[in-house]
């Protein structure tokens, strides 16, 4: 198939999405088809970029939805967008998060043909939604199929949108994870680990900090590392060591270098990859009882949750677990089940099927010239040459099934 | 003049606004009759596989009755299709325990799921499709002017597949 993936939020920043649709991407090249990513790029020049990516110039920061967004949104981006629709002539557009206003809004617009749109966010507020709603409404009507990557995101499609969603989680590639070894400087001693934006309130670093003292007085040689990009304003204790941003590559040795991972979020966290990672790399996770969290850990059976924003009862659950070798390794045992209904040749597969369903269901070719006229013509809804493709060929296999 | 000249400007937007709003039920329309031809397809997909177990299946009356479903499944136009597929869903779960240890009936079994899995798909966007279309049929300005025109009002297709799918 000739795939076509919208993402919304600048490729060169690290983030849940771009992550998502990079491994989806390259799981689907792995799988043989053609994938073509369209993506905001801040430095464009850079010679890193995938051969998959085209890159549809700089975004801008805006504050949304409780966190910063880096958006596309303009002529010059509805410009870029509509000559790779041109040019792609894909069978499926994916569009992720098409309700931020950014490129997949516009290429959601612009195009149309078989579009799948995957919806991330569990945040139930949405700015676009509420200002704009029924105006996005002739454009999200295009959209044949849905994708929720959670329960809590999977909600907030039906609620605000009207809309049933498939839910198909996030993909994690297990192997990547599995069997990594700790970082060459990771402490000797019992470790927490902390992986996400520092200077982000609502991953909860705070929330650790607060539970610092209290733990250090349990388990005196406790040593934290934080790894992720931010800045920070206070000074830390000693037993605190900030990695920075980490490479994709040395994300597994970071998991790997803790005997814990602590998730302290205190909201909006719709879907919990950073726990599958831990989960995958074999560290036992400490985590906020956020319903994703609870939903990925198996309601507590595949790592411990604490109530939300509590530093004290933080403190203590991870003291628990650094003392405690046995229930970690029942932990990670449990963990390495849960984990294989994440890995991305499983979930591929599920977005797949979407695909060539979609891809059938679809009454017309992915084409953005809406003034063609054999498109807009009224009538024509009963021309074979309307039925697409995809669904000939099904109806073939199935007669043939059929005739004795 | 001025007069003149506005209520030109309101009837030539009203104008433009009612032709893209026919424009776009039309094409919702489409829409549907595109989704509704995918799981149409998806359904006797879904029959055929089940056809394919009869003859792994010990004769008895699970047997006689999945005959008689697929038959019927197979046969089946759009009138009277949801309860002829719900038949079908309950005979496959009678059928299903039964097939468990049958030799050789792995496969049959994998591409029975498979088409459950897709009837759930294409049901899914089969209904989205439908609840836009009610919708905007639904709304003042196309039902005054009967913009829909002779069209029926498509309806939701519910029916329970999900005894066979897995959890997608």
């Amino acid at each position: 198939m000739r795939i076509g993936i919208v993402c919304p939020y600048t490729w060169d920043v690290p983030g849940g999405v771009q992550a998502h649709v990079r491994d989806l991407a390259e799981s689907l090249i792995g799988l043989g088809h053609e994938v073509s990513v369209l993506t905001p790029v801040d430095d464009a020049d850079g010679a890193d970029l995938p051969s998959y990516v085209v890159a549809a110039g700089r975004a801008v920061p805006v504050p949304y939805n409780g966190s910063v967004a880096r958006l596309a949104f303009g002529p010059l981006s509805l410009t870029r967008t509509r000559r790779w629709l041109r040019r792609g002539r894909f069978d499926v557009l994916h569009l992720h998060e098409p309700t931020v206003p950014s490129l997949s809004m516009l290429a959601c617009f612009a195009a149309r043909g078989p579009m799948v749109a995957t919806f991330h966010t569990a945040t139930a507020r949405s700015r676009a939604l509420q200002v704009f709603g029924t105006t996005l409404q002739p454009g999200l009507e295009k959209i044949t199929g849905r994708i929720a990557v959670s329960p809590a995101a999977r909600r907030v499609v039906v609620e605000h949108l009207g809309h049933d969603a498939v839910l198909v989680p996030n993909g994690v590639s297990v192997r990547q994870f599995a069997g990594a070894e700790p970082l060459p400087d990771a402490p000797p001693g019992p470790t927490v680990v902390f992986l996400g934006r520092i200077d982000e309130p609502r991953k909860g670093l705070d929330v650790l900090l607060g539970a610092l003292p209290a733990l250090t007085k349990q388990v005196p040689d406790v040593q934290i590392l934080v790894a992720g990009p931010g800045e920070l304003d206070e000074p830390l204790p000693d037993n605190v060591r900030l990695l920075g941003l980490v490479s994709e590559a040395d994300k597994p040795r970071v998991y790997a270098s803790g005997d814990v991972y602590c998730a302290p979020n205190t909201h909006g966290e719709s879907f919990g990859i950073v726990l599958i990672e831990a989960l995958a790399a074999g560290t036992p996770v400490v985590a906020s009882d956020l319903e994703a969290f609870r939903r990925v850990l198996d309601d507590g059976e595949a790592g411990v949750l604490v109530p939300v924003g509590d530093s004290a009862a933080l403190a203590d659950a991870l003291a628990d677990l650094l003392h405690d070798p046995e229930r970690r390794r029942h932990l990670r045992a449990a963990g390495s089940r849960v984990v294989q209904a994440y890995d991305w040749a499983h979930v591929t597969r599920q977005i797949v099927e979407v695909y060539e369903t979609v891809a059938a269901a679809a009454p017309v070719e992915l084409d953005e010239d809406a003034d063609e006229p054999d498109v807009e013509d009224f009538g024509q809804e009963d021309d074979p040459g309307r039925v697409s493709e995809t669904l000939r060929r099904w109806l073939a296999v199935v007669r043939d099934r059929v005739a004795p | 003049m001025s007069s003149v000249f506005w209520s030109v400007v309101v009837v030539v937007l009203l104008a433009s606004y009612i032709t893209w709003t026919a424009g776009r039920l039309d094409r919702m329309h489409a829409r549907v009759d595109a989704a509704w031809a995918a799981l149409d397809a998806q359904l006797v997909r879904r029959a055929a596989a089940a056809r394919a177990l009869l003859p792994l299946l010990p004769t008895g009356p699970e047997a006689r009755a999945l005959e008689a479903a697929t038959s019927a499944a197979l046969k089946a136009g759009e009138a009277g299709r949801e309860v002829v597929e719900n038949d079908l869903s309950r005979a496959l779960r009678a059928a299903m325990p039964l097939l468990q240890s049958a030799p050789g009936s792995a496969q049959a079994r994998a591409e029975l799921e498979t088409a459950a899995t897709r009837v759930g798909l294409a049901r899914s966007f089969h209904n989205s499709a439908v609840h836009d279309t009610r919708g905007l049929r639904g709304r003042r300005l196309p039902r005054a002017l009967r913009l829909a025109g002779h069209r029926s009002l498509p309806a939701y297709f519910d029916v329970d597949d999900t005894a066979l799918s897995s959890p997608t």
